[in-house]
């Protein structure tokens, strides 16, 4: 029996899966992602992809990852304070953009799950995101003859199942890297990029006021923070502290990436902000003060951050270097 | 090539292990041979009473009465140890179940269980965070089987360890009121993932012939009843509290204790 397999094996053909590599950027922290766990191809990172794209991991049908996670916008749900899922039901959160997950230890404003893999749990089974259960988006895939020759195609043992499920999602997401705006080449030294003199002032400005939380070229530290936006009527969203139960994490947040901050908006956790001046004037003249207020936004005998006029503007200049037409267009991750 | 291999060893073995048969009758020696299964049956109850969900209803030393309608936990990282404090630690893919009264799961069978004499048996409420942290690749079908058992805590993309549900009174709150209890670790800032470690009344035996079932008495009124006094009349909904999940966790992991333990050839309850 054994040995016949073995030579019927010629009838079957099998396609090539090559690996892929991570590139990492010159400028950037360490991977957090355990790629040895999970080893990047080709066909994983297709099947990943279209995974992202497909309706089929909601409940309805329609509501992709891609649907609230469009690439033109950093993959944000664009315009859309919160974003709607299914039956038009609506969240309490702004979608985050995804770029860069490789090198992030927490996902999600709270930090829900520090593991990228486990990350889909939350908007699949999300009852106003995708509405879906785990089990169901299996048996769809289980039973659709494409899923189970793009399975076999990216993974040894070729199963539909959860963990090679997980796995394809991450390895698309993981291949997201943003690096190369005008920031990035200017870091850099490549292509001869210079900043204008405004965008340098501004760099000066956010390396003095604004570095110490949107730290290295990730642009955040990955911690939880309370930043002083008074409460939103009818929202009491206590962010970290329903993950940790924790009163003395009441009202943190994740502190977001700024990278591609530009085609990101509306602004903040709530989605409250239509503009980066809506946002430098808040942390100038907004911030309120409460139990959790993060410590570094009550220096000098005054709350938030003393920013001028003149100082508002460089740092959006600087901002704006953050921009990255070639992630934003990066065929390698378009819906089509 | 391999067939051949693999039956002329099995012939080997099963020569050697004969011989070995015919000489432990000269000094009676207890030499067990073989691997065989072990099985676990949690057998719920409420302080002495059977636990019947929607049906009974239990008074506890908080003065609460409960009907309780939903009993499901994590078990987890089994390991055996025998009378020479061998342990034998049951493969950690193999070694999550979820116990649930509701959808009658109340046995876990361990598989190629080697044979010995085990004395003492240590185990998780649970789910640890080095298992967590495999990402897709530790979770596997566990998930599947968790969020099928209501143990999925699809909102931060973990488990509930316990899940226990039911109604209450109390002196101050007199009518039926809903409780909820649902513990697990919070995210990685708070593990309540605990050990158990029981001991097992008489011998539990494995041979290729011995297949022994370890019944264990599990007390659900622990808790809440337990060591530390958790009043549902203060809270009836405990998701993710900073000061009552850790002691609930604690609580939970005192209500495991092993009855008897059967030995023979299996099918015997």
């Amino acid at each position: 029996m054994f040995l016949l397999a073995c030579s019927n094996d010629d009838t079957s053909y099998v396609a090539v899966n090559k690996k892929l590599s991570l590139e990492i950027p010159a400028n950037f922290p360490n991977v957090t992602y355990n790629l040895d766990a999970n080893p990047l191809t080709e066909k994983g990172f297709e099947l990943g992809k279209k995974l992202f794209y497909d309706g089929n991991l909601s409940a309805n049908g329609f509501i992709s990852c891609g649907f609230c996670h469009e690439q033109r916008f950093a993959f944000t749900h664009h315009e859309h304070q919160f974003s709607h899922g299914i039956n038009d039901l609506e969240g309490t959160r702004n979608a985050p953009p995804i770029q860069n997950a490789a090198f992030m230890k927490e996902f999600t404003w709270d930090g829900a799950t520090s593991h990228l893999d486990l990350f889909p749990i939350i908007p699949i089974t999300n009852e106003v995101e995708m509405g879906e259960t785990l089990t169901n988006v299996m048996a769809k895939l289980q039973a659709n003859q494409e899923y189970q020759k793009l399975f076999l195609e990216a993974f040894e043992n070729g199963e539909v199942n959860n963990e090679n499920f997980f796995k394809a999602l991450s390895q698309f997401m993981v291949m997201m890297v943003s690096s190369n705006s005008k920031y990035d080449k200017y870091v850099r030294g490549e292509d001869d990029i210079s900043f204008t003199e405004e965008e340098t002032y501004g760099h000066q400005v956010f390396k003095q006021k604004c570095a110490s939380c949107h730290k290295t070229d990730l642009f955040t530290d990955d911690a939880f923070r309370n930043n002083g936006l008074p409460a939103y009527p009818g929202i009491n969203d206590l962010g970290r502290a329903e993950v940790t139960g924790s009163a003395s994490d009441n009202y943190k947040f994740k502190v977001p990436s700024l990278r591609n901050v530009e085609v990101t908006k509306p602004y903040m956790h709530d989605g409250r902000f239509g503009s980066l001046k809506s946002v430098l004037d808040f942390y100038d003249n907004g911030v309120q003060d409460s139990e959790t207020l993060d410590t570094i936004l009550k220096q000098n005998e005054r709350l938030g951050i003393a920013l001028s006029e003149e100082e508002k503007e460089a740092l959006i200049a600087f901002l704006l270097t953050l921009t990255d037409n070639e992630y934003l267009n990066d065929e390698r991750f378009a819906e089509y | 090539m391999k067939l051949i291999h693999i039956k002329l060893s099995i012939l080997v073995a099963a020569f050697i292990s004969l011989t070995s048969c015919s000489s432990d009758d000269d000094n009676n020696s207890d030499a067990l041979t073989g691997e065989n299964n072990v099985s676990l049956e949690f057998d719920n109850s409420m302080n002495g009473d059977d636990l019947i969900l929607g049906a009974s209803t239990y008074t506890n030393s908080n003065d609460e009465t409960l009907t309780i309608n939903r009993l499901n936990y994590i078990v987890s990282n089994f390991v055996l140890i025998d009378e020479e404090g061998n342990e034998f630690i049951y493969p950690k893919d193999e070694s999550y179940f979820v116990i649930s009264e509701e959808n009658a799961l109340n046995e876990v069978v361990l598989t190629n269980i080697p044979a010995g004499k085990y004395v003492q048996m240590r185990f998780g409420v649970g789910v640890d965070q080095e298992k967590y942290q495999q990402g897709a690749e530790g979770q596997g079908d566990f998930l599947q089987i968790a969020e099928e058992n209501n143990m999925m805590w699809a909102w931060q993309a973990g488990y509930k360890f316990l899940n226990f549900e039911g109604t209450f009174t109390a002196p101050s709150i007199a009518s039926s009121t809903d409780f909820k209890i649902h513990m697990g670790s919070h995210g990685n800032t708070l593990d309540n993932y605990k050990e158990v470690t029981v001991n097992l009344p008489s011998t539990a035996m494995v041979s290729d012939e011995m297949t022994p079932l370890i019944h264990l008495e599990v007390d659900a009124n622990q808790i809440l009843d337990g060591e530390h006094k958790i009043y549902l009349s203060e809270a009836p909904v405990v998701m993710v509290d900073e000061v009552k999940s850790p002691q609930i966790a604690e609580n939970t992991s005192t209500m495991f204790e092993v009855h008897h333990v059967h030995n023979g050839e299996g099918g015997h309850h």
